[in-house]
């Protein structure tokens, strides 16, 4: 005979498979992005060592519906860096749910720590 | 295109070395993509944090589903790794490139004499990983769930796990900020950090520590990484052909751990270190 799990254990462990969740879907789909932005990257003769263009926010859309190497391969790389954001993101949605206020307190400093790093380096460039 | 394959070949082979010696992508990519292709340290350092981040994913959710990581533990550590990310990434930009070089040299040193004691104490009991585990789906981790525990009410109870009791947590806190300014300045995971100190200072089970470092590393370099990324240091056409080579070669090492005796491949690999840490200094000394 087993005892069953108290319930915030239960909850916990439904936090945690929802986070792995958004990891595997996050890494996944960054992968693929990359893949397909190399393959083509190699297909149109470019060399990695060649000058890259620079992240323009503006030309990304166009640049992915074109199916143009930059415009995956900067998706990819935006999605892979924002992945372990949106772990965090999905932990203070589960806390705050769970009503657990330090964690979600320590989740809401981490994004406000991440925020502070892109605030520090777009102010620098 | 040659190049772009010799890139993605490097990072394949990247990953799986050090998917089988539990090395983080850092510590290859860096010298490789520096001392095998011309990159300036800084640029390399931008395209490892992101190979970093790719394998930790896939692993770290691996390692959540089989409740091996401490998500509460890691999670309240790595607002202190990320703390350190922002700040190593302003100081990467000031720093001079043979500097970084030079510490980079440094970081290959300690790994390799770790790798070295590692060997030694091999047959006698388990040992510290000399950095974070980039196995893209971990083979050795436990497959069955620890027991139903009741867990402690108090916050920093709470972050305790079954069978073991979280001791020293501002001294992991200090710890943690020191992982994440080396994360950002020589674009590692901050394993050869996070592990030693949670498990040694702060009483985790070794196996915890590391998959609960590894879930952390995540939050490290994509902190260390956006800096990097706004200031444009990181090569989108270097970072895309290595990425998926390291994540590639850390898939294929997972499941080749268990059938490869890696006592030899790791002895080998000291060399290899060490050689790579002359060369890196070398550099470092504006002699290479």
């Amino acid at each position: 005979m087993t005892t069953a799990p108290p319930a915030a254990f239960s909850e916990d462990r439904a936090l945690e498979l929802a986070i792995a969740r958004v990891l595997t879907l996050g890494t996944y789909v960054s992968v693929a992005l990359l893949v397909v932005g190399t393959l083509l990257l190699f297909a149109a003769g470019q060399s990695p060592l060649d000058p890259a263009p620079v992240l323009s926010p503006a030309a990304l859309l166009s640049d992915v519906v074109a199916l143009r190497p930059a415009g995956l391969i900067w998706l990819g790389l935006i999605g892979s860096i924002a992945t372990p954001a949106a772990r965090v993101l999905a932990a203070l949605v589960g806390y705050v749910r769970l009503g657990d206020r330090v964690m979600a307190g320590v989740a809401l400093a981490i994004l406000v720590v991440i925020a502070a790093g892109v605030a520090s380096g777009t102010l620098a460039s | 295109m040659e190049v772009g394959l010799l890139m993605l070949g490097a990072g394949v082979a990247a990953g799986v070395f050090g998917s089988l010696l539990g090395l983080g992508g850092g510590t290859l990519i860096v010298p490789l993509l520096t001392l095998a292709f011309g990159l300036p340290v800084r640029e390399a350092v931008g395209v490892s944090l992101v190979c970093v981040i790719m394998t930790s994913g896939a692993s770290a959710a691996v390692y959540l589903e089989r409740e091996v990581a401490n998500l509460r533990l890691g999670m309240v550590l790595e607002l202190f790794t990320a703390t350190g990310a922002v700040v190593g990434g302003a100081i990467a930009f000031l720093l001079d490139e043979h500097l970084l070089a030079g510490l980079f040299t440094v970081m290959l040193v300690y790994v390799s004499v770790s790798m070295a004691r590692q060997r030694q104490a091999a047959e006698k009991a388990p040992a510290i990983p000399s950095d974070e585990a980039t196995n893209a789906t971990p083979t050795d981790a436990p497959s069955e769930p620890p027991p139903a525990a009741t867990r402690a009410t108090t916050a920093v109870g709470r972050l305790s796990g079954p069978g073991y009791t979280v001791r020293r947590l501002r001294f992991g806190a200090a710890g943690s900020v020191f992982a994440g300014i080396l994360s950002a300045l020589l674009g590692i995971g901050g394993g050869i950090v996070k592990v030693p100190l949670m498990h040694l200072a702060m009483g985790v089970p070794l196996r915890i520590a590391t998959a609960t470092s590894n879930l952390m590393m995540g939050i490290t370099a994509s902190t260390s990484a956006i800096v990097y990324l706004a200031r444009g240091g990181i090569d989108p056409f270097v970072a895309a052909p290595t990425a998926v080579g390291v994540f590639l070669g850390a898939s294929v090492g997972s499941r080749m751990a268990h059938r490869i005796d890696v006592r030899i491949l790791r002895w080998l690999f000291v060399v290899v270190l060490l050689y790579t840490a002359f060369q890196m200094a070398r550099r470092a000394l504006g002699i290479a």
